[in-house]
């Protein structure tokens, strides 16, 4: 014959269990459909095709990086839209970017570019071979998904 | 308490678990490439995406050591330097010599691959830009007016002196194969820009059409400025201008595109050409008539290319021109697709069908 079995309780340590699963679902599920921890804008290096660096854009403000590709140097820093280079006759706005601030490539188009400030702008310098590019951030459904020429 | 503990667990389970699933419609690769002389941009999407993208780029880098004129060890470099005997081709150039002859034809002569010489004359292929003497562009005009391949069973020969560039071609004829990797990785959609030949392959996440910029050519020197916005779908876009590649020299400048005609840069009047092509079911080899087509209208000009478009209903593309004198004139079919920029400052015409 099978004894019956004894009558469960709920005590306070099995509240506060169920408090500590519930919360760190919610905590999981808020990192994830957040994408982790990057909220901003990240720009990814690439050399050669390979990728070479990939940081949050709000790092550059403490120091430039400077890359070597292909025999030249390049040293990308943080600007403001409009402010990054002599050329770039854009009116600044306040939106932080990037620019290859120096370069001592051939063609110098990587510097005369001026800063790039939303995700999927490009800098490419095809002498040394060298792609910054910035991805994630707040997608813009009135933003351009490829560029013509 | 314990269906209280239940419904929390379940809780717990769906919010951490359905976080975690990817959607394969969704799921995205992208990855950059540098080949054909351009900064490339390949963006998959679908459950197969990554082995998607990088079977595009092994289909870029395949084409490129097959056709590239700087390689020597490259086809075309070999038929360039085989003095006019005759060599055998693989099935990519052979294809792209056929299609090279009849957009020749087509066009006049405004296409024309035997430009090689002139543009090594120039410094366009080397990067050592100088302005040729009328009397070097005169000897070389005879090479490249007088070009024609000769075909036989055992392979393809070039006239004596004669060699060939496929730039104007070669990123069209790739963007074609890539669609064939696509369908076969089974990719819903994907946006690849093979350095201003775009490809726009299905639609973005959620239904709308891409937006593709073209490229304001009065101000190069802005990363977001455009002339205006296509909408493009499972369609092919490429665009051609004088302001991609040029040099200055006691104070003119001199641009990549030369005409066959003069041996100079083209002056037609016109800042760049844009043609969009379908690439869907039936719509063959487009992305190849779309390069081949922007160089040779570029250099035809605004009448001329629109005339060309009428004549040759043949091959089904639509045009957006911007002219040197402030005008976008786009053809009927992109009536709705096209949206101009206003602080481009430009005008918009439709052109007369």
């Amino acid at each position: 014959m099978k004894r019956p079995l004894p009558k469960l309780r709920p005590t306070a340590w099995d509240g506060l269990v169920v408090l500590c699963v519930a919360a760190l679902a919610v905590a999981l599920a808020a990192f994830q459909w957040q994408g982790g921890s990057s909220q901003g804008l990240t720009a990814v290096v690439s050399i050669d095709g390979a990728e070479a660096d990939r940081f949050a854009l709000q790092d550059l403000l403490k120091s430039p990086r400077t890359y070597t590709a292909s025999g030249y140097t390049l040293e990308v820093a943080a600007a403001l839209r409009g402010d990054a280079s002599p050329l770039d006759h854009v009116k600044s706005n306040g939106e932080l970017g990037l620019q290859v601030a120096h370069s001592d490539c051939p063609t110098q188009d990587c510097v005369r570019i001026g800063a790039i400030t939303r995700s999927g702008q490009s800098i490419v310098c095809l002498p040394a071979r060298f792609i910054l590019r910035l991805e994630g951030g707040t997608p813009d459904p009135d933003s351009v998904d490829a560029v013509l020429g | 308490m314990k269906r209280l503990t239940a419904y929390v667990l379940l809780l717990a389970l769906l919010l951490t678990g359905c976080g975690g699933s990817v959607d394969p419609d969704e799921a995205q690769e992208s990855i950059q490439v540098i080949a054909m002389d351009t900064a490339m941009l390949i963006t998959t999407y679908g459950e197969r995406s990554p082995a998607a993208a990088y079977a595009c780029e092994d289909t870029i880098r395949d084409l490129e050591a097959k056709l590239s004129r700087t390689d020597p060890d490259s086809e075309v470099s070999r038929l360039n330097a085989a003095g006019g005997a005759v060599l055998e081709v693989g099935e990519d150039l052979g294809v792209l010599l056929d299609a090279a002859a009849y957009y020749q034809f087509t066009t006049g002569g405004a296409f024309n691959i035997a430009i090689a010489p002139l543009a090594s004359a120039w410094g366009f292929t080397e990067d050592h830009f100088r302005v040729p003497s009328q009397e070097e562009i005169s000897g070389l005009l005879k090479l490249v007016n007088g070009f024609s391949l000769q075909q036989t069973p055992e392979g393809v020969a070039l006239g004596p002196g004669q060699s060939i560039d496929l730039g104007a071609i070669a990123k069209g004829y790739a963007a074609d194969k890539i669609v064939q990797v696509l369908q076969e990785y089974e990719v819903p959609r994907a946006n690849i820009n093979l350095g201003g030949n775009v490809l726009a392959y299905g639609t973005r996440p959620g239904g709308a059409p891409w937006r593709v910029g073209i490229q304001d050519p009065k101000r190069t020197d802005e990363p977001n400025a455009f002339a205006g916005v296509l909408e493009l779908e499972d369609s092919f876009a490429v665009t051609s201008g004088g302001y991609q590649r040029y040099f200055e020299e006691n104070g003119k400048r001199y641009h990549h595109i030369l005409d066959p005609a003069t041996g100079y840069p083209a002056d037609s009047g016109l800042a760049s050409v844009t043609v969009v092509a379908d690439c869907g079911e039936g719509s063959g080899l487009s992305g190849m008539m779309c390069d081949a087509l922007s160089t040779a209208l570029f250099i035809m000009g605004e009448e001329t290319a629109l005339d060309f478009r009428r004549n040759w209903s043949g091959l089904p593309f639509e045009l957006v021109l911007i002219t040197e004198d402030g005008r976008v004139v786009a053809t009927g079919g992109l009536a709705d697709r096209f949206t101009l920029d206003e602080s481009s400052g430009y005008t918009y015409e439709e052109a007369a069908s």
